[in-house]
This record gives structure tokens, sequence and C-alpha cells, in this order.
């Protein structure tokens, strides 16, 4: 597995324009951010203006990638190695954070001019590039250090985020949020300090050579395997996600619930298959937490009364689709082929809901926003005057429910063809039941939307671009699933 | 030259029946005639292929590859019901000459009903002519399919209640008829494995269930045909329907199930099955249930032409005993089969001519009223086998069962012929009783007296293999004659007991009334079971609902858990931890 | 000069563990808040027995100076208007107390055993490394404390422990060399500023809804009616 993540020594070194890219994807964003709060943008073209160069940088990472398959930093501070590496995975996922960046960074000014003006609001642009930066860094990053960096400086600035928007129910979600996930990286620094006394060393490629199964890989594993769970809010340590989203402003719903939690969750898999790499039954613990995690969040998700709670239950569902797939990429007896599947069908879920579910919330917000009410109830009958957000939830839905060309379609075909092939029978059922859930809660919405009866209300308009932008990621959505094969290339290209 | 014939023969009656729309849509309706000479010329080319010879033609791109042929079956078949089908179109074109009269004037539904007839009539007859013509199950079965809808127009005619409920009866038991017949061509063929008729024939002699396959057969086919029980659209459809087409529905198309069953049974086959023996037991003793029954309740009937359509009964059951016993006795079959052929032959037309004469009858002719009561009575003395053709037929059947000595059955055929005499003196009687003069057409009496003639002399023109019909000796003629007088003074008999008597007179259509009454205490059932069912619906769907709410509260309540799991994250978050570490160190361990 | 260290250490272990436990335990919240100082003073010259003079620095900066007065802050010391109620009244149920008690034994062995795993001649000497027990001990105690307790500044208070216990026993097991020490002050870093929100969130949270605990979301619910 050490190699899928790109923990091996590159051949090439950075040319001096990579190291400028990829300084300019990690400090930009922070550095725009800064920019903003001193000069809150009012319209949405300074920021279009913004993003270009960050995107850029983005894409030139990619053809470098892509020319020299690992690319490989190392910097030492004060004694302190800090090691960067880009492979095909971490560069998908910095394109991924990037555009959904931008996206969610496009989408704010809008909202902020419709929505009543708040103390705080102009805090939410440098948050959002520390949130952005420090995604970027996790993704890169290839020492238990940078990782523990990048994990905190984006907890404490989605927490400062999703605590913006100042009412009391989002402060205590926030405090809740707050608490957990400084605990949760205490118990991953715990662990570090196992490995760090143990091993002597934080850098992941050396670890990986010197790793042996033992008690201190095993306590470690599961310190910062429960402390990872909980921020990643894998099911039953995910309380704390849909109170936080039920009050978030909607651009930071969208990057908090498609690449924070995620973050984590890539963390632990890239631990743990250093950790663990012939464990049985962790993974399978996980996988069966994934099983309930599905019906759980389904469940709730089809019982939710307002509608940011179904959203984000249903990322609770989501990600148990991804912990599902754990005993197939973490394991001593899986098949190659199986593995491959699972390794691919894992990511490009990941990167399916990470897209779809960010369309999810803007539509949601867009909703909500537009007709000032929070409930299924309250929401009925806009079908009438809110057509295109209500376009938006559905295709987003689509990559949700995994219906054919979606992203979500072509993840869970990769994924049911694994467990095929590796015989995991209950992780197929689960994968089915999650899928007619899912069908269920995101029905019950649209009979409720489609409600005739409802009465006409007033309807505050959109700013202009809103609905576009939450098209353009559902849209993407399914780009991913139709293009596919791209992202699956660059996915496996790690292997050479 | 016979293959342009062919051709020429099943397309005629198409490019009639389309130049008569063609006409109904161009000309102007005062200028309409519906039934021109080229309507009436629609059989004529057929007629000429019967007598072309024999022939055979095997077309591979027909439907599931076609095979019809000219045998010294389908030859005579072909002659006698295409003759009928020209005649009674003379006829048709005398009889509706006053409705035409009334359409050229503006009678829109006049207009309808003709132009209906105009386009179907072509039709029936084409599928008339190419189930006759046919060899492979395919043919056959369009033919008899495209003919028995068809003539649906023939009997719905004239519109009246009568006729709807003649033509409702009609194309009840037809459709019943057609499943039976689908149902049993399509088994048989999968058995055999061959999509010709002849490959059922062979599949129902050799196969373990043919004798269940034959009796499909038999009474899909005998809904035409008549059989006992399945025969109530006769005495409904004929009497409604207009004469001529009542002449081809019980001439030509009766005729049709008769031939169905020379084609598709396995009659004569020596080393038969005993289950298709006990078929043919029971089709014998259906047959003559017919012949007996039908004479007996016929001759009750005030409509002549429904006392007619009991004698067609009553004659076909004889004709199903005949085809019983290639069955129940197959040695005498290759003697029989000439005699059954010229009988259906004779029997068509003399049949034909009778109807015809019913509308005589309503519109007596300026002639004397001897003559045409003489002319009236001719065909009808045919049929009980007292003269002409009609003697002759009956002699070539009975001969063929003198030799395998078949006596039994010869004096059953005589009874049943008193019963036919009974019934065509009933018919003249009532005819002699409703007649009216004036209004004759010279189409109208010339196809009848045609057709007369043409039942006289059957034997004279029908294509029949040499030496198959022979006169009867001058010491049998008391035997076949002697039906009639008894025949006459049973009736005259039973006319004197009913004046003095006063007996009811039983409805038309006997059995149908019994089918009608159970079919609509089952449509009552069924209507209360469906009621029952919508109740249990009803319920169920309630007692769902209640479900549903039930469930779906307790899930409500099952959320309750999420704010506890969030009450606990923490101890949940150390509990995984610990339980991680004790797997993790078991599994090592 | 072994035996003074070792005395010193054993010493300041102690004084640690006991200002922890009060810090964790004491009801009165401004006494423990004053505990958490004297814990972070211990905890400053325990970095400087670990000859990590730098750390010893930013423990006191952070722990001493900047932690402990958003602790008050967030008590509304600072303020006369609004100040939150000096004791912790919530009752917890008695199982929840067990359960967590259990579980904070369970971290304590399988941290305690790790740490035995990698420090064997730990067994002979179980006092060798005073610091490092009292670390476990200070870890496992305050995540049974942060799992119990309800009242936001308690659980705060409990994570800085716990955090403080990490620390130690990142020091104590990796020794204090550039990595350890940049680990530690980034986490020392993380914990001033994670503190700093919370007070700012408790102090907000006061204020607006008058609570110090988080309520499930009925509760909130029920509230607002």
């Amino acid at each position: 597995m050490t190699w899928r993540f790109g923990l091996v020594e590159s051949t090439f070194t950075p040319l001096l324009t990579s190291h400028w890219a990829l300084a300019a994807a990690l400090c930009l964003p922070l550095l725009f951010g800064v920019l903003a709060a001193i000069l809150p943008p009012r319209r949405m073209w300074p920021v279009a203006l913004a993003c270009p160069p960050i995107l850029v940088a983005g894409l030139y990472l990619l053809t470098d990638t892509l020319h020299a398959g690992l690319l490989r930093w190392q910097w030492e501070f004060f004694g302190v190695s800090v090691a960067l590496r880009l492979n095909g995975l971490s560069i998908l996922l910095l394109l991924l954070t990037q555009w959904m960046g931008a996206a969610a960074a496009l989408y704010t000014p809008g909202l902020l001019r419709i929505s009543e003006p708040e103390r705080f609001a102009r805090w939410l642009w440098p948050l959002m590039g520390v949130v952005t930066s420090a995604l970027s860094l996790a993704w890169l990053a290839t020492d238990l250090l940078t990782l523990y960096i990048a994990l905190e400086m984006m907890g404490l600035a989605a927490v400062a985020m999703l605590l913006l928007s100042g009412k009391a129910a989002a402060l205590q979600a926030g405090m809740r949020y707050l608490l957990l996930t400084l605990v949760g990286s205490l118990a991953y620094l715990l662990g570090v300090a196992l490995i760090v006394g143990y091993w002597g060393r934080l850098d992941l490629a050396g670890l990986a050579q010197v790793m042996e199964p033992g008690p201190v890989a095993w306590m470690a594993a599961a310190l910062m395997g429960a402390g990872l769970a909980l921020k990643a809010a894998l099911f039953p340590l995910h309380g704390w996600l849909s109170p936080v989203h039920a009050s978030a402003w909607t651009p930071v719903s969208a990057l908090h619930a498609g690449l924070v939690v995620k973050a984590s969750l890539f963390v632990l898999l890239q631990l743990w298959s250093l950790l663990l790499p012939d464990a049985f039954w962790a993974p399978r613990l996980i996988a069966w937490m994934g099983m309930l995690a599905i019906i759980w969040g389904g469940l709730i998700a089809w019982r939710a009364e307002s509608l940011k709670t179904l959203v984000a239950s249903s990322t609770v569902a989501q990600l148990g689709y991804l912990m599902v797939v754990f005993p197939l990429l973490i394991g001593p007896d899986t098949s190659p082929l199986a593995r491959a599947l699972a390794w691919e069908g894992f990511w490009l879920q990941l990167m399916g809901h990470a897209l779809a579910k960010a369309a999810m919330f803007m539509s949601a917000g867009n909703l909500i926003l537009a007709t000032g009410e929070t409930t299924l109830k309250g929401l009925a009958g806009t079908s009438r005057r809110l057509p295109l957000s209500l376009l938006v939830f559905g295709v987003a839905s689509v990559t949700l429910m995994g219906l054919p060309p979606s992203a979500g379609f072509t993840a869970k075909w990769l994924l049911l063809h694994a467990m095929v092939v590796s015989q995991q029978w209950l992780a197929v059922a689960a994968l089915l039941v999650g899928t007619l859930l899912t069908a269920a809660y995101i029905f019950r919405f649209f009979r409720y939307s489609f409600m005739e009866t409802a009465p006409r209300q007033r309807y505050q308009p959109l700013a202009p671009g809103m609905d576009m932008i939450a098209l353009c990621l559902a849209l993407a959505a399914f780009v991913l699933g139709l293009l596919a094969h791209f992202p699956l290339e660059l996915l496996q290209g790690g292997s050479a | 030259m016979i293959n342009l014939l062919l051709i020429f023969a099943l397309c005629w009656p198409l490019c009639v029946a389309l130049a008569g729309v063609w006409q109904a849509y161009r000309a102007p309706a005062s200028q309409r005639r519906y039934l021109s000479w080229w309507w009436v010329s629609a059989a004529w080319p057929s007629f000429l292929l019967a007598y072309a010879g024999e022939a055979q033609w095997v077309i591979d791109i027909w439907m599931l590859g076609g095979q019809w042929s000219l045998d010294a079956l389908s030859r005579p078949w072909l002659a006698f019901t295409t003759l009928l089908w020209s005649f009674a179109a003379v006829h048709a074109r005398g009889y509706l000459a006053k409705e035409q009269a009334k359409a050229q004037v503006g009678d829109s539904s006049a207009e309808r009903r003709l132009l209906r007839l105009t386009l179907l009539w072509p039709l029936t007859l084409l599928g008339n002519v190419l189930l006759i013509i046919a060899q492979d199950i395919a043919s056959f079965y369009l033919g008899f399919a495209l003919m028995t809808f068809a003539a649906y127009a023939l009997v719905v005619h004239t519109g009246t209640d009568e006729a709807k409920l003649g033509a409702r009866a009609y194309l009840i038991m037809a459709v019943l008829g057609e499943g039976l017949i689908l149902g049993g061509l399509l088994w048989a063929a999968g058995v055999a494995q061959s999509v010709l008729l002849e490959g059922v024939r062979e599949g129902i002699a050799s196969a373990e269930h043919g004798a269940l396959m034959a009796a499909l057969l038999w009474l899909g086919l005998g809904v035409k045909a008549g059989v006992i029980g399945l025969h109530v659209w006769l005495p409904l459809a004929h009497p409604a329907a207009p004469a001529p087409a009542s002449a081809v529905l019980s001439g030509a198309m009766i005729k049709a199930g008769l031939l169905g069953w020379l084609y598709v049974l396995p009659l004569g086959e020596t080393s038969l099955s005993p289950e298709l023996t006990r078929l043919g037991e029971i089709m014998l003793i259906a047959g003559l249930a017919a012949a007996f029954g039908a004479a007996l309740y016929g001759v009750w009937q005030r409509h002549p032409k429904a006392v007619l359509a009991y004698s067609s009964i009553s004659q076909m059951g004889m004709l199903t005993a005949m085809v019983a016993m290639g069955l129940a006795a197959p040695e005498v079959w290759p003697l029989l089969l000439p005699g059954v052929v010229l009988f259906a032959a004779h029997h068509a037309l003399a049949k034909g001519a009778l109807f015809m004469g019913t509308s005589i009858s309503e519109h007596l002719p300026r002639w004397p009223t001897a003559l045409v009561w003489v002319l009236l009575a001719l065909p009808a003395v045919s049929l009980t086998g007292a003269f002409g053709a009609g003697m002759i037929s009956k002699w070539t059947v009975k001969s063929a069962l003198y030799e395998m000595h078949h006596e039994s059955l010869i004096t059953l055929l005589t009874w049943a012929a008193i019963g036919t005499s009974a019934l065509v003196s009933v018919s003249l009687w009532r005819q002699w009783q409703q007649r009216h003069a004036g209004g004759s057409h010279a189409a109208q009496w010339g196809a009848w007296l045609a057709a007369l003639t043409a039942a006289l002399v059957t034997p004279l023109w029908l294509p029949l293999p040499e030496g198959s019909v022979a006169l009867p000796p001058l010491k049998e003629w008391i035997s076949l004659m002697w039906p009639l007088p008894v025949g006459v003074m049973a009736v005259w008999l039973g006319g004197w007991l009913t004046r003095h008597l006063r007996i009811g007179i039983p409805p038309a259509g006997d059995l149908w009334w019994l089918y009608a009454w159970l079919a609509q205490n089952v449509l009552v059932a069924i209507r209360g079971v469906g009621q029952w069912c919508n109740g249990i619906k009803a319920a169920s769907v309630n007692a769902t609902l209640a479900i549903e709410k039930r469930v779906m509260g307790r899930l409500t309540q099952l959320t309750a858990v999420e704010s506890w799991m969030r009450h606990h994250t923490s101890g949940l978050m150390m509990a995984l931890a610990v339980v991680l570490a004790l797997l993790l160190i078991w599994e090592g361990a | 000069m072994i035996t003074f260290f070792d005395g010193v250490e054993v010493g300041l272990a102690l004084c640690m563990v006991t200002a922890a436990l009060f810090c964790l335990f004491d009801r009165h919240l401004l006494r423990a808040c004053c505990f958490f100082v004297g814990f972070a003073l211990c905890m400053a010259l325990a970095w400087l027995i670990l000859e990590a003079p730098w750390l010893a620095g930013v423990e006191g900066l952070i722990g001493a100076l900047l932690t402990a007065p958003c602790l008050f802050y967030a008590l509304g010391s600072f303020s006369h208007a609004a100040k939150l109620p000096p004791y912790d009244h919530i009752r917890e149920p008695l199982s929840r107390g067990v359960i967590r008690t259990l579980l904070a034994l369970a971290w304590c062995l399988m941290v305690g055993a790790t740490v035995r795993f990698i420090f064997p001649e730990m067994v002979y000497s179980p006092t060798e490394h005073p610091l490092l027990l009292a670390g476990i001990v200070m870890i496992a105690t305050a995540m049974g404390a942060f799992a119990w307790h309800r009242h936001l500044v308690r659980r705060l208070l409990a994570f800085n422990v716990m955090g403080s216990g990490v620390f130690l026993l990142l020091a104590g097991l990796a020794g204090t060399n550039a990595q350890g020490q940049a680990l530690i002050t980034v986490g020392l870093v993380v914990a001033w500023l994670g503190s700093l929100l919370g007070a700012l969130v408790i102090r907000r949270l006061y204020q607006l809804e008058g609570q110090i605990a988080l309520s499930g979301e009925s509760a909130l619910k029920e509230k607002g009616k």
C-alpha cells in the first residue's frame, strides 16, 4: 500500500518552477484570504480574479506529476525535516480542493450580499484561505509533524468558520466540534508520541521501512484511529456533524462536508495502511461500523425535518460507503484485482461525494435563503419558483444515489465489483440498502417540493451565479463519472 | 399460368375491396354503386382456379414458410365454396338494391352499412379461399381468422337488435373457437416440430396427448361447424343476417370448420391410439345428438331462417358423425371421404338456395304461384335425399357404410333424414305463412335459380375423383325416399297438436339463453368477489398505513439514539480506541 | 546528583499530578483554574529539568500567561456583569461516572503497557521515569474527566491537562530533540488557540443563552418553545 500513497523515493527532483507552483498552491490561498479580510470583496469579480493563479499552479503541478509520476520535496528547518510528495492521488485531491475552494469563494460574495451583514463576515475569507491551504498541505504531507500541523490548522479554521454565523445553535454546535476535534488531535498526537518514542522518526517513508507490527504499532493505530475517526465523523462518532451544518453558512458547509472530514479519513487510511498492513479485524470493525453508518445515516436523513439535517446525515451515510471499503484496502488476504478496484472506487466515491455534497449544500442553502424556511414542510411547493435550485439538488442527488452517469455510479460499480470479487456479500447488501435509503430520503424531499397545494410564499431573489456555481459542481460530479478513465489512471499511476 | 391465376385469385378480392373503399372515398354519395359487377366478380378467379388442375406451391418467404396446394380435397371444396360465394354475391346485388337506392339519396346509416359490407365481404371470401388452399398452419390460421372476423360485418349488417344479439353471440363463440384452434395448432405444431398441417396430423396421431390436441381442434373448429353445445350462434345469427350472408354463412363458412377437421385430424390413419378412437366415438355421439336434437328443437321455430339454421346444425351433425367414423373406424374413411365432400357440396348449394329462397318468398315474383313454390321446395326435397343430387350424395355415404357393415349408423342417419324432412317442410310452411309479393329483383331470383340448379346437379360439375360417385340402384330408392313423407306427416301432426294443445314456442338459440344466464350469474358472482377483494384491499391498505405510521413513529423515536450518541461522543471515542486496541492485541498475540 | 534529580523529578511529578487532579475534579471553578496556573508552572519546571529551556519558555508564556487568562475570561472574572456560577452544580448519573472511570483505567493500561514495552527496564525500577508515569496518569484521568464532565470550562481544563500529559509523554519517550520540541510547540500553540476560541464561545454562549454546558438538541428546542 505504501507505493499507492507515494511513500517511496522519487527518481526526479522537482524543477524550480514546480517549487514556485507548490508555494503558490500552499500560500496564495492564505495570502488572498488575508487580503480579502482587509478589503472584503462585494462582488464576484475580485474573487474570480484571485482564483486563477492558484488554479493555474494546481494545473501546472498536474502536468508535472503526469510527467514525473511522483514528486518529492524535503526541507530541513532547525533540525526538523519536512517532507512533501505529489503523486497521482494527492494531485487529484489537491485539484479537487482548489476547484471546490474556488467555487465556495465565488459563491460567498453573493451570499454575504443577500444575507444580512454579519459582524464577523470578513473573517470568513482568511479562514477559508487557511482551510484550503491546510487541506492542500494535508494531501501532500508525508511526515507526522506536517500532517499534525495541517490537521490542526484545518480543524481550528473549520471550527472558526462554522462559528461565524454567531447564532446560539451555531455556537453550541461549534463548541462541541471544537472540543471534540481538539481531543481527537490529542489522541492522534498521543499515537505520534508512541511512534516517535519507539522508532524515533516522523517521516512516513522512513517509518514504512522500519515499521513492524507490535504493541506500539497497535496502540498507536488504535489511538490515532479513534482520534481521526472522531474528526472524520465516522459512525458512531458522527454526532457533532449535523448540528454543525444545521446553522453554518453554505460555502462553509460545502467545504467542510466535502473535504475537511475527508482529510481526516485520508490520514487515517494512510496511517493504518502503514501501521497495520496485515490486520484483519480492525478494518473489519470499521467496515461494520460503516454498514451501520449507511443504514443509520440513511434512516436519520429519511426522518429528518430540516433540509440541512437531511444533507448532513446523508454525509454520515456516504462516509459509511468509504468505511465499508477498509477491509479491501487494508488486510492480509485481498486479491490484487479487488484491491485495485477498491482503491479506485474509494477515491472516486470520495471525490464524487465531495463535489455532489458541495453542490447539494449550495442548492439547499439557496433554497433556504430564498424561502427563509429550513424545514422540509416549509419548503413545500418550491418547484414552482426555484426550479433551478431544485434541479441542482436533483443532479447532485443522482450522484449520491449512484445512478449513471455520475461519479457515484462509477465508484459504486467499482466497489461492488471489488466486493463481489472478494465475496463480501454483507458489504454488497449494505451498499444496495444504502442506495435504497438514499432514494427514500431524496424523494421524500422531492415529494414535499413538488406539492402543488402549498401556499405561495414571497421569495428572496438570489444573487446571480449562485445557482450556476452549484450546478457546475453537480455537473462536475457527472463529468467525473463520465470521464472516470483519466482520474483512475492517475490513481493507479503511482504504481509505476 | 396457374401461378398467375393463383395470384389473381388471391389479389382480386383485395382489389375489389380497395376499389370499393376508393370509390366511396372519391365518388359523391348519389353516384356510388356499392355492389357493382366488379364487386360481384370477387369470387370468380378462385372458381376458375378450382378447375385449373392440381398444383402445389411452396413459398419460403411467406410467414413461417408457406405451402399451398390444390388437390383432390381442396379442389372440389374450392369449387363449391366459390360458386356459392358467386351466387350469393349476385343475389346480394338484388337483395340490397333498395338499400343502395336509399344510400344514394343520402341515408348515411345505409351508406355506412353498405360500405362495411363492400369492404368486408371480399375479405371474408379471401379468408375462405386462403384457408382452403393452405397446407401450412400459418396460412390456414390466417385465412380462418380473417374469414371469421370479417364475417362479423355480414352478420351485424342490418344493425337491428336481433342482428346485434346474433353478432355478439357469433363473436363471442368465434373468439372462443379461435383460442381453442390456436392452442391446439401451436401445441401440435410444437410437438411435431413442423409448420405444416400434415405435421399437425402426424403430431396428433403420434403424440402422447394427441387426443387432447385433437379435442381442442375439434371443438375450436366445431364452433364454426356447429357442434352441439357450440352451435348456439347459428340460430341467432342466421335469421338476423341478410339472406345472401346467411347463404354463405351456412353454406360456405360452416364448411370451413368441417374442412379444418379434414385437414388437422388424423382421419383414416391406421393404428390410432385408443384415446383418439374414444374421441371419435364422442364425436359420433355428439354429431348424432346434434342431428336429432336440432331437428326436434328447430321444428318449433317461427322464423324460416331460424328453422333453416337448425337444419344446418342437423346436417352438420350428420357430417360430424361421418367425420367421427374416420377416427372411430378408420378403415371406412377412404370410401367415405368422397361421400362427405359430395354431401358437403350439395348441402352448401342446397342450403344456399334455401336461404336465398327465403328472400324470394318475401318478395314473390309475378310467376305462377305453384311454380314458385315447387321451385322453392326443390332444394328442400333434394336435401332430404329423396331426389336429385341429395339422393346421390346420401347413397354415396350409405354405400360406403354398407360396405363396412355399419348398418346401425345407416339406420340412424336415415332417421335423421326424417328430421331434415320435417325441418325443411316447417321452413316452407313458415315461408308460406310469411309470404309477400312484389319488390322482386332480377339478380335476386336469377341467383336463386342458378344456385338451385347447381344444387340439384352437384355431381355433374364437382371436380371429384373418377368413380367416386354412383347412382343408387333402384331398389334402394325406397329406403332413400321414405323419410320425406314421414317427416311431412310428422310436421302436420305436430302442427295440429300445437294448434290444439297451445304449446309455447321455444326461443331460437336454445342453449345460448342458458349460457347467457350462467354467464350473467358468473359475472354477478365475479362482481361480488371483486367487491369482496376491494374490501380486503381497502382493509389491507388501511392496515399497512397504520403499520407504516407505527413504524415511522418508532423510527422517529429511534432518532433519540442519535442525540444519545451526540451526548456520549467522547466516551464512545475512548471505547473505540479500547476496542481497536483489544482487537489488535488479540489478533496479533 | 542523579538521586537529587530523581528526587526533584518525583516531587515535581507528584506536584503535577496533584495539581492536575485538583484542577480536574475541583467543582469550584476559579480554584480549579488557579490550580491550572500552578500546574502550568510545574510543567515549565519539568521542561527545564528535561533540558528544554525553549519549551519551558513557551510553556510559561502560553500555558501560564496566555491560556490561564483565557480561562479566567471564560469564567467572567474580568467583568462584573455576567459571571459564571462559581460552582459546577451539574450532577451526572453514577453509571456515566463508572463507565468513564473504567474507560480511563483502560486507557491508562493501554498507554502504560505500551510505554512499558518501549522501556522494558521500567519493570525493574518503576519510578525511574516519574514524569512519564505522571504523563500517563494525567492523560488517562484527563480523558476520563473530559468525557465525564459537562461543564464547558471544566472540559476545556481537562483538554489542556490532557494536552500537557501528551507533551510530557512525548518528551519522555522521544527525548527533547528538535522533532519532539517542534511537535510540542505546535501542540502548545494549538492548545492555546483552542482555549482562546473555546473561552470566547463559552462567554458568548453564556451571554446569549445562559448555558454552561452542551445540551442536547431536544433541550435546546424546549428552551426555544
